[in-house]
């Protein structure tokens, strides 16, 4: 079956503007910041009549806030109201495939394990992906690093890839299909030879991508568990953590770090719970009553980061927390690039036999 | 639609004091709750904080709980300060509890250390309640002081029963203090037990639980036949919040009853 159609761009614009009446449609929008290199794109809620863009890679947000919060009550108790609510339907346009795999993570945490958040999962079922294909990359992604590729394969509803003067779309799931099949009008389906454009737009993106990357030599993902755990003593982690604030910007930013605290909160006739991003390079992450703290120094801290990424989640779930999308490079004001300390690892790991 | 963060009511029915900072709460739930022994709850203040517990009451008693609870930070103090028939907020059960099927036929060395007892007799509780199940049941409890000692009324009470045996030791004595003073690694020789037939559960502060294991791996048992109850921070006791993270493990879910063959590999578990 032939599950591509094509679409020119104002018939995309249009498109997404009739699905603005049913949903809270998000898309990117550019910011140029004075005398930076590349523009940074933030998502924003389609207003009526507005100009499509096509962020030719990753949003600066993780996609994991559209579905958890930097803080946000989870529940109210001793009180007959639940807050528990069906959520608006939503659609996120310009998603990247760093994204839809980071996701992943995300997924496994709150919809898998001993039980399903309720919250979260009603976000998921009530939210579309609509992908897209990277045509460029910023300094600092590394997806191919990982066996990520540019442009996604699995876990969108829709994806488009841009093409002469319109957009070639894939359809990934039933809601996406159901998507199309209620505005048939504005999708032609698409011929032999635009896929095989397609193709060849995103071999000549990965080509880009692979030159970019080589000369990094970057850690692979076969061999990063074991580099992680052998650098378990290494100085690295000394080394590195000299420069760290602890802001926990990093964690914030990450799309596959998922840690939470939950508070308690009086309000005027309830009581709520609160769900808080937490960062385990917060100094009181891992403190337990009376002030033992199993990770006590910043150094514990950031390798505990780094063990979690790439032992625990890839023992857990066979892959490492780590899409390559960069974003934790770009915040950090320390200057702390994951890609070098996986380098420093592999480097004294390599040295050490 | 279920909540899975949302507690049950419970309103304390009794507060008892154990220790001069020790108290034990008698929890009745509104709602039907149900445990397994070695399981934990996380027990709400309402709008103020919750905390993780583990029962310290008989897991066949349906229509209350016990947990017992010493006053060590924010959550905990003012937890010691409420009065009865006050309204808490329970959620749980979590974790895997106490492996008791496992210990049918065998002798069972139960090493406490402190409020380490709380989760210990809920075990044995069940074991008691059960007990031609079992061929022994060895208890040693080491306190800091005898006013530190839990449950002073019962612990006599224990070493009377069939097949019990019990020994007890604090750091410090005290002039009316008639028995053993040392730390409870002291009270682990010439153990009544054969160690071909026999399991050991730990659970006390990280510190007391690294040495009881030594010595108890010094005594000839193997790392399969030690368990321990792994403490760490705990924030939403279901294996998401990520805080308790243990090697490959979460202590919530996997735990927080480890046997030390799971745990051998994992570096600083003692910390
Ligand atoms: C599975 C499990 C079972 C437990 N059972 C008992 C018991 O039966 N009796 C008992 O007295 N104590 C028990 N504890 C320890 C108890 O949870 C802490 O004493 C309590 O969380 C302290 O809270 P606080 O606010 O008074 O302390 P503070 O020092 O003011 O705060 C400690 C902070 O760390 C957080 N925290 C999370 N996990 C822990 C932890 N494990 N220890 C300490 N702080 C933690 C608290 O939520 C709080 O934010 C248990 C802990 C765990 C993990
Ligand atoms: S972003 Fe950098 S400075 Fe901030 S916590 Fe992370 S490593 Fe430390
Ligand atoms: S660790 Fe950094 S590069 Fe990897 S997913 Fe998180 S933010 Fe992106
Ligand atoms: S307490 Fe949240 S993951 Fe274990």
């Amino acid at each position: 079956m032939n599950n591509n159609y094509y679409i020119d761009s104002k018939q995309l614009g249009i498109f997404l503007n009739r699905l603005n009446d049913n949903f809270r449609v998000f898309v990117p929008a550019v910011k140029e910041e004075e005398g930076s290199k590349e523009p940074d794109y933030f998502y924003k809620n389609l207003s009526d009549n507005q100009d499509l863009v096509f962020n030719p890679y990753r949003s600066v947000e993780p996609l994991k806030s559209f579905f958890t919060s930097p803080q946000e009550r989870i529940s109210t108790y001793f009180t007959a109201k639940s807050i528990i609510e069906t959520p608006a339907k939503t659609v996120i346009f310009g998603l990247k495939n760093c994204d839809l795999v980071g996701h992943k993570i995300q997924d496994f945490v709150f919809l898998e394990g001993v039980e399903k958040d309720t919250l979260y999962r009603l976000k998921r079922e009530n939210t579309i992906f609509i992908s897209g294909d990277c045509t460029d990359f910023k300094e600092v992604c590394h997806c191919l690093a990982w066996n990520i590729m540019p442009y996604p394969k699995e876990g969108f509803d829709i994806n488009i890839s841009p093409l002469n003067d319109g957009f070639l779309l894939e359809v990934g799931s039933e809601k996406g299909w159901q998507l199309i099949q209620q505005f048939k009008e504005y999708f032609i389906l698409a011929k032999e030879a635009q896929i095989a454009t397609r193709r060849l737009k995103r071999e000549s993106l990965v080509e880009r991508l692979k030159n970019h990357l080589d000369p990094q030599n970057l850690v692979p993902k076969d061999k990063v568990q074991e580099i992680v755990k052998s650098g378990y003593d290494a100085d690295t982690w000394q080394q590195f953590m000299l420069t760290c604030v602890e802001c926990g910007g990093c964690n914030l930013i990450c799309d596959t770090c998922h840690c939470f605290l939950i508070d308690d909160v009086k309000e005027k006739n309830q009581n709520a719970k609160v769900r808080v991003w937490d960062s385990c390079l917060y100094a009181n992450y891992a403190r337990v009553a009376g002030g033992a703290n199993p990770l006590k120094l910043r150094k514990q801290r950031l390798r505990n980061r780094f063990m979690k990424k790439f032992d625990f989640f890839v023992e857990n779930l066979g892959m490492p927390a780590c899409c390559g999308c960069g974003r934790c490079i770009e915040v950090c004001p320390g200057k702390i690039d994951i890609r070098e300390v996986l380098k420093d690892l592999a480097k004294k790991a390599g040295s050490k036999q | 639609m279920k909540n899975i963060y949302k507690p049950i009511e419970a309103t304390i029915e009794d507060i008892i004091d154990e220790t001069p900072n020790i108290k034990t709460f008698v929890l009745k739930p509104r709602e039907p709750f149900e445990f397994k022994t070695g399981q934990f709850i996380e027990l709400t203040l309402p709008g103020i904080g919750e905390a993780p517990f583990t029962p310290s009451s008989d897991p066949n008693v349906k229509e209350k709980i016990d947990v017992t609870i010493m006053n060590v930070g924010r959550v905990t103090s003012l937890l010691h300060n409420v009065s009865k028939n006050t309204l808490v907020g329970i959620r749980g059960p979590y974790g895997k509890g106490y492996p008791t099927d496992e210990f049918a036929g065998k002798e069972i060395l139960i090493v406490g250390g402190g409020v380490g007892l709380a989760p210990l007799r809920s075990l044995l509780l069940s074991l008691f309640a059960q007990i031609d199940q079992y061929k022994k049941v060895v208890l040693r409890y080491g306190a800091r002081t005898p006013s530190d000692i839990l449950y002073k009324e019962l612990i006599p009470q224990w070493s009377k029963k069939k097949k019990v045996n019990v020994v007890t030791t604090v750091d410090v004595g005290e002039k009316s203090w008639k028995g053993h003073v040392g730390l409870v690694t002291t009270i682990l020789e010439d153990l009544p037990i054969k160690l071909n037939n026999a399991v050991s559960i730990v659970c006390g502060p990280p510190i007391m639980m690294k040495f009881v294991t030594l010595k108890l791996l010094d005594l000839g048992f193997k790392p399969e036949n030690i368990y321990l109850s792994m403490e760490k921070n705990m924030s939403c006791g279901l294996g998401k919040c990520g805080h308790c993270r243990l090697g490959k493990f979460y202590v919530c879910k996997d735990g927080p009853v480890f046997s030390y063959e799971q745990l051998q590999d994992v570096r600083d578990i003692w910390d």
